[in-house]
């Protein structure tokens, strides 16, 4: 069947296409970025307890921001139950170190298994949903797992799990490892985003994002697509969940499924701009700092989150990074490519 | 001439709403086959039943010799059915080039040959190489429609499907579409237009069916068809005639 008319083959040529994706301000940015990598796994010989502590908690909130922005912003999945795989993937390790007795630091690789197969179901059940439907069906699906977590024995239902096993290791051996975990997140949240973006499958998403019925016109398979963006974004809100509660030592079901995990990514991806890398990297840091000093005042810290979060779903649809795109067009993570026609194919 | 396309009691709808009733037609290679009929007819119905777009069962229908009803659409295209969906839904936020390159992207995963090139469709359409790094919804309706239709062809169909392309256009800008489908069609690729303008249609097609309340109501070849047969069979009162 992929055979075509003969008249159409006789004319066959190859598209006469060169493609220009890297611009000076991704150079750049590309050389920051491996830099930011190095500096994050060395944390422990130039950072304090404290601070890597603080790098962490940023890093887990940029990953989980970037899986949400690969659903929403690409995918077109609002989900606002990521947290379910946050608080899998925590447990997972918990009861792999701690029940088990594997080295936790192995059990984290081993854990991502976890939110991948509990991520098929899910979406087999959620995807039928669509627009805010899908989004309260994420919602009842964490909200279940928890529940689940909060009766069953075997995880020490409410009371949760302590990490003891990581009492086996220095100050300093934990350091490192969270110091390299926290390296190893980013470069494959990051990383690895971009450079699916930056593949074909990247403007397909775009597109499909737009109108998923013209992409599938278009030969994208639509349904497979969101399939697999829908299990990545698992297994990489899992990662952050593994490192950030392993750096916390404890578990219990009200934290492992917190709404607030959602509540945060979607925060800082719709003030950084939905859609962009940069605009979570600008979100993430945005938030952080916000909630270094507006944190204590809990509830109505919230609130002015939440305000802001509408006003700017509202009037600045594509947030601080669209705003400076508008007036700056030097993109830290160019994913556009620029179609460069020559001019001799064919007079 | 083999037949590229062709629909067998063809039965389709929305929910509980039927909008397709035993719907017989052919497309055969290199042809171009004009379907009109009003508002509400079941034409744009019929290209979505067979783009995959609404669930048929597999005899309906048969592309290439082989049943395909049902065939998911982006499968569809892989096997050389492209559309030009009406309302042209365009990939907005991206420049001409970029909605351009989703189907060059695609057709170069399913490994399809063909003639379409980017350069060639710029030779076609002209301004869209002008305008190629313009994002589309800057674009006058025209020009979007043009995008729209090159969209189509980069996916190398076989066989194009074009839902009123012309609604909402200049008359000149019409014609102007209009030109470039003898280019199409000598590329041997068939053509299914639908089309409200019936003098359009005439002169556009070889064949033409009337449809009328999810019914094929009047076929037969565009030039021997008159315009009171075609009267009757667009707004009833007439019966099947050829």
């Amino acid at each position: 069947m992929t055979s075509i008319s003969t008249s159409a083959d006789a004319v066959a040529a190859p598209p006469a296409i060169r493609v220009r994706r890297q611009t000076v301000s991704g150079v750049i940015a590309l050389s920051l970025f491996v830099l930011v990598i190095v500096a994050l796994s060395t944390m422990p010989w130039w950072a304090k307890t404290g601070t890597i502590r603080m790098v962490l908690e940023l890093c887990c909130y940029i990953v989980a921001a970037q899986m949400w922005n690969m659903l929403a912003g690409y995918a077109g999945l609002v989900s606002v139950g990521q947290q379910a795989f946050i608080g899998v993937t925590g447990y997972a390790v918990f009861v792999l170190a701690q029940t088990f007795g594997i080295n936790p630091f192995l059990a984290i690789p081993l854990a991502l298994v976890v939110p991948a197969l509990v991520a098929v179901p899910c979406y087999l059940l959620l995807h039928r949903l669509d627009g805010p439907y899908f989004a309260i069906g994420t919602w009842v699906v964490a909200e279940v797992f928890r529940l689940v977590a909060s009766n069953l024995g075997w995880v020490n239902a409410g009371a949760g799990m302590s990490l003891a096993v990581m009492r086996e290791y220095s100050g300093f051996e934990r350091n490192v490892a969270m110091s390299v975990l926290c390296a190893l997140m980013i470069l494959v949240s990051i990383g690895g985003s971009y450079l699916f973006l930056s593949s074909r499958y990247g403007l397909a998403l775009i597109a499909m994002r737009d109108n998923p019925v013209a992409a599938s016109s278009q030969g994208i398979n639509v349904g497979r697509l969101r399939f697999m963006i829908y299990v990545a974004a698992a297994v990489g809100c899992g990662f952050a969940g593994a490192v950030y509660f392993m750096a916390q030592l404890r578990i219990n079901p009200p934290s492992a499924f917190d709404p607030m995990w959602s509540n945060v990514a979607i925060f800082i991806v719709m003030i950084g701009g939905i859609g962009t890398i940069e605009g979570v990297l600008i979100g993430a840091l945005i938030y952080f700092v916000a909630d270094r000093f507006f944190g204590e005042y809990g509830a109505s810290y919230f609130v002015v989150l939440g305000v802001m979060t509408v006003l700017v779903a509202l009037y600045a649809r594509t947030g601080i990074w669209g705003m400076i795109s508008k007036y700056w067009d030097a993109p830290w993570f160019p994913i556009r490519r620029h179609l460069l026609v020559e001019r001799k194919d064919r007079a | 001439m083999t037949e590229v396309l062709s629909t067998h009691g063809l039965v389709a709808g929305y929910g509980d709403f039927q909008a397709l009733y035993d719907v017989d037609v052919e497309v055969h290679e290199g042809e171009a086959v004009a379907l009109i009929g009003a508002n509400g007819a079941g034409k744009s119905t019929f290209l979505r039943a067979v783009m995959g777009l609404l669930p048929v069962a597999p005899d309906m229908v048969h592309f290439d010799g082989a049943p395909v009803g049902g065939t998911p659409t982006d499968r569809m295209v892989q096997k050389g059915v492209a559309i030009v969906p009406e309302g042209r839904r365009l990939f907005t936020g991206m420049s001409v080039s970029d909605n351009l390159r989703v189907a060059i992207d695609q057709s170069s995963r399913f490994e399809r040959k063909g003639c379409w090139t980017l350069s060639r469709l710029y030779q076609l359409f002209p301004i869209l190489e002008e305008k190629a790094r313009t994002p589309v919804e800057s674009l006058s309706g025209g020009q979007q429609q043009m995008v729209s239709i090159g969209r189509a062809l980069l996916c190398q169909p076989r066989l194009l499907l074009c839902d009123e392309i012309s609604l909402g256009l200049a008359p000149r800008v019409v014609r102007e579409i209009y030109a470039a489908l003898p280019e199409v069609r000598a590329q041997g690729t068939s053509v299914v237009l639908v089309e409200q303008d019936v003098g359009l249609a005439k002169s556009a097609s070889d064949r033409l069916y009337c449809m009328l309340e999810g019914r094929v109501t009047l076929s037969g070849r565009s030039e021997e068809i008159t315009r009171e047969q075609i009267g009757e069979a667009y707004f009833g009162g007439g019966h099947a005639v050829g």
